[in-house]
């Protein structure tokens, strides 16, 4: 009966609505600009707690091992803690967020996970239990990079084919500006709960945690807000709620190329050598360089404040120039330089550190797009979940050895370490390029040059007999040169790496933006 | 297969380069010195050294000179080097005069021309300091380290390792708190265990001095050591401070002081003391442990330190120098009971031995850009010769 009224109820509602449509003020029409510029402020602030808290114990960490009685390799295990869930995550966010919970409840699940996660680890350094801070990052991991996904599918969903490109920079930049804050911040609230409690200790902590943790309050709010105007766009619009689409198939790992393979062993030897070190940045640049903790944090943060700007920029040139092993390999070497010259000389860090800032931009730009060149488009999820979760295995694994290494060796063989597993990212870069050659893959062709091969190949499609003359002739050359991708395919790509505007359905390297996590 | 060998091949060149390098670096620390120790050097059954005095002499033998170490705990505690150019030189003490009340030239060191360097590093004072706020600190009246009762340095006198402990505490003390010096003498260059695990060659010893249990006297108290240094006219003497980016052995510290001696007219250091400026406060610390430590900059003092050894062996015309080591640990009153701070230093003849990068270090660099660049280089010309290969057999068709 209940059910009955209500969808009674509904159906007058929208009734009504269709008849009042006109004359909805443009802040409440979904299809107006300006309701969705709403949206898109609710959706940026959406991760911003996630990303917030997650460099927490980097921002606090003289305070936390002072506080809990830490070594760092236990400090470190915090983040080995976020990312152990996310080695599994990685593959079942978008199931969940499909086919289990949808992408508003899931989202508002996850968004709890975070809360939730904040919070135990908030309380744990309030009751002074180390554990319970570890049992947090844990149940803050699981919702962490979920929620990325689900920001993303959001995007997708009400931005498509309109502005989702300047959406997506838009949430990067606001991830970013959550990392930044966070950096700089939290010291000052640790130091005010000092001043107003008295003394410093694990309950100080866990109060200026506490506080961190209501960011995470603010975006779980952010996602109630989403599932409502979402809702009822879908009441108005009459629209689907959105989906990531993603497909995991594990048995696809099996087919995966070795192009791709030396892309995941890139992907693990550069991250490596970037979170874990930002994770211990700080106390590296007041022991090393003499920084007060304040110029310190700034200087920690200097990746991610560049890295906001950078992205689009750094992104927009190598869409237009295509090669892109080449940047890749450009950034991985600018990034073994800039250790080393953190790792063997006292030089001014910032000099350094704005070097590992622009590279690590470029390397994203320039990394994650080559996925989708070199695996087939219904493998795409699966290789980009693959790939993150490898991602997060190296995280976790190699924060505990950094934590470990400083420990027992100190700062310099620590970078030394970085640096190994940078050098790993060039061999790898190295063979991936000679791979490419050998096989005549399209990774590392200009724009023109991919312009020209997608030009032919949609040229030869429109004349389907020189098309079969040219596939026999393929057939019989024992080198074939071409991957047996339909026009369809290589045209759709070729247009939108320029950039050029197509139904979303055509355009595959939105998925792959889609993909990607903000945090990476 | 060819490129197997190759790898082979080249991994075989880094490693003898790594070798070479290893052996280049090392090679002025390859020179070793027969060490002995000996307790109260020349002392004859009958006669006895009163109580809180002791001296221990450690000979190093080189191959045509020997380093004398003079260990001594009348009054102030004082390390003693004399370096001379005779393998044969020996030290005599009068212990009768050595024990009276004016032991003026009663220690000597035979013959008097071998003798190429001589200096002294007393201990003299233990400072603490009450830490106000924000109004800098006062300090506290100061432990008089010749007023100690000294521990007799026989029972901790470890002949095999070339190493003994001296204990002394102050009569105000609590019953188990103490300062204690361990002196070690080395054959050959290395480093110890513990932290800061500091590089000692054959020409230098070691001095650890061990805090435990003091019970501050306020409730933020520092602790700082004085010391004197004693050494011939003519010397010129500096405290340099040097960064050092290898922090492999000393984890978080990259800074290494020296306590230099050198002649009027030559840079050539003749006689050092060294330390990095970090004390710890567990006996087996970790880089939370770590506690910063500052000096001050040496000062002239117009008289000689009040240590029995000093006033026996040097002369009217030497030079006294001090300066002070503040440890930087601010104690918390939860803690007191746990309290212990370790500082390390060395003392020796010649130029410090300075740092170097490990063989791990070198390798993993090495082998990390070595290995790419290889790869580069064999790739390429693997790719040359297979298009090569490929243009002989079959011509491209355009495909438009």
């Amino acid at each position: 009966m209940a059910g009955r009224e209500e969808t009674q109820g509904l159906l007058d509602e929208n009734g009504h609505d269709a008849g009042n449509r006109r004359r909805m003020s443009p802040f409440c029409d979904p299809n107006h600009l300006l309701h969705r510029i709403v949206v898109l402020v609710f959706m940026c602030f959406l991760g911003f707690g996630s990303y917030f808290c997650y460099d927490n114990p980097a921002a606090l960490q003289k305070q936390v091992i002072q506080d809990m009685q830490l070594n760092t390799s236990k400090f470190m295990q915090l983040y080995a803690w976020y990312s152990w869930p996310n080695v599994f995550l990685c593959f079942l966010g978008g199931f969940l967020l499909d086919r289990v919970f949808g992408i508003r409840m899931g989202t508002v699940i996850f968004a709890l996970f975070v809360c939730i996660g904040q919070v135990i680890f908030a309380m744990g350094a309030l009751v002074n239990h180390f554990w319970l801070m570890e049992l947090g990052r844990f149940v803050f991991g699981i919702g962490g990079e979920s929620l990325a996904v689900a920001q993303n599918t959001y995007a997708v969903n009400w931005f498509k084919g309109k502005e989702l490109n300047l959406v997506f920079g838009l949430q990067l930049s606001m991830a970013r500006v959550g990392s930044t804050v966070n950096m700089n911040i939290m010291s000052w609230v640790y130091d005010q709960m000092t001043n107003l409690l008295g003394h410093t200790g694990p309950f100080t902590l866990g109060v200026a945690l506490m506080i961190a943790a209501s960011t995470c309050v603010f975006s779980l709010i952010c996602a109630l807000l989403l599932a409502y105007f979402d809702k009822r766009a879908e009441r108005i619009l009459k629209k689907e709620q959105g989906k990531t689409g993603e497909v995991i198939k594990l048995k696809d790992v099996k087919d995966f190329p070795f192009q791709l393979w030396m892309i995941f062993i890139i992907c693990v030897g550069y991250y490596v050598a970037i979170f874990p070190f930002i994770g211990l940045g700080q106390v590296f640049f007041i022991e090393k360089f003499n920084f007060t903790p304040t110029q310190a944090r700034a200087i920690n943060s200097i990746v991610y404040i560049i890295s906001a700007p950078a992205s689009p920029v750094l992104g927009f040139m190598v869409d237009k120039t295509g090669k892109n092993i080449t940047w890749v390999l450009c950034a991985v070497v600018t990034t073994l330089i800039a250790h080393m010259m953190l790792a063997f000389t006292f030089w001014n860090p910032w000099f350094a550190m704005v070097l590992l800032g622009l590279s690590y931009s470029l390397l994203a730009c320039a990394l994650w797009p080559m996925v989708a060149f070199v695996v087939p488009e219904h493998q795409l999820g699966t290789a980009y979940g693959f790939m993150q979760s490898i991602q997060n295995l190296g995280l976790a694994l190699i924060s505990m050895a950094a934590g470990a290494i400083l420990d027992s060796k100190g700062y310099l063989f620590l970078e030394v370490f970085f640096c190994a597993c940078i050098c790993l990212a060039v061999i790898a870069v190295v063979m991936l390029y000679f791979a490419d050659l050998v096989r005549c893959g399209e990774l590392n062709l200009s724009a023109s040059a991919r312009a020209k091969l997608q030009k032919s190949l949609s040229a030869e499609s429109e004349v389907p007999q020189r098309l079969q003359i040219l596939k026999k002739k393929q057939q019989q050359e024992q080198h074939a040169h071409i991957k047996p991708l339909s026009a369809f395919v290589l045209r759709n790509r070729y247009l939108s790496r320029l950039g050029a505007q197509l139904p979303d359905h055509y355009n595959i390297h939105l998925s792959s933006l889609a993909y990607r996590s903000l945090l990476r | 297969m060819a490129a197997i060998k190759h790898y082979y091949f080249i991994y075989f060149t880094l490693s003898q380069v790594v070798c070479c390098v290893n052996g280049f670096m090392w090679n002025g620390d390859t020179f070793r010195r027969k060490v002995s120790l000996e307790m109260n050097p020349g002392l004859t059954p009958p006669s006895v050294v009163p109580p809180g005095v002791s001296m221990l002499h450690a000979r190093a033998l080189g191959h045509n000179d020997t380093l004398h170490f003079l260990f001594c705990s009348g009054g102030a505690p004082a390390l003693l080097l004399i370096h001379t150019h005779s393998t044969e030189s020996v030290v005599e003490v009068n212990w009768d005069r050595f024990i009276s009340a004016d032991p003026t030239g009663s220690v000597k060191v035979a013959p008097e021309s071998s003798v190429q360097y001589r200096g002294a590093l007393v201990f003299t004072r233990l400072w603490e300091y009450d830490e106000l706020n924000s109004t800098g600190q006062s300090v506290l009246s100061p432990y008089e380290l010749q007023e100690f009762e000294w521990d007799d340095m026989n029972k901790t006198t470890d002949y095999t390792h070339h190493a003994a402990e001296l204990c002394g505490r102050h009569h105000s003390f609590s019953s188990n708190a103490s300062l204690c010096l361990h002196f070690s003498a080395y054959e050959s260059s290395g480093r110890v265990e513990a932290w800061p695990r500091l590089l000692h060659n054959a020409n230098s010893s070691q001095l650890r001095v061990l805090l435990r249990n003091m019970t501050p006297r306020t409730n933020q108290s520092h602790f700082g050591l004085e010391l004197q240094t004693v050494s011939e006219a003519g010397l010129q003497t500096r405290v340099d401070v040097h960064r050092s980016i290898d922090d492999e052995y000393t984890p978080s510290i990259f800074q290494v002081s020296e306590w230099v001696w050198s002649h009027d007219n030559s840079s050539s250091v003749v006689g050092f003391s060294q330390w990095k400026p970090v004390v710890y406060q567990k006996i087996q610390p970790a880089i939370e442990d770590a506690a910063p430590c500052s000096h001050s900059e040496p000062v002239d003092l117009p008289q000689a330190p009040p240590s029995r050894i000093i006033l026996a062996y040097f002369t009217q015309s030497s030079l006294t120098h001090g300066l002070n080591v503040t440890f930087n640990v601010t104690s918390e009153p939860a803690k007191n009971s746990t309290q212990y701070l370790s500082w390390t230093m060395l003392a020796g003849i010649g130029t410090p031995p300075s740092e170097f990068f490990s063989s791990l270090v070198i390798a993993i660099m090495a082998v990390g850009l070595g290995t790419p660049l290889l790869l580069l280089l064999v790739g390429g010309v693997f790719i040359c010769i297979h298009k090569r290969n490929q243009d002989t057999f079959s011509q491209y068709e355009s495909i438009n």
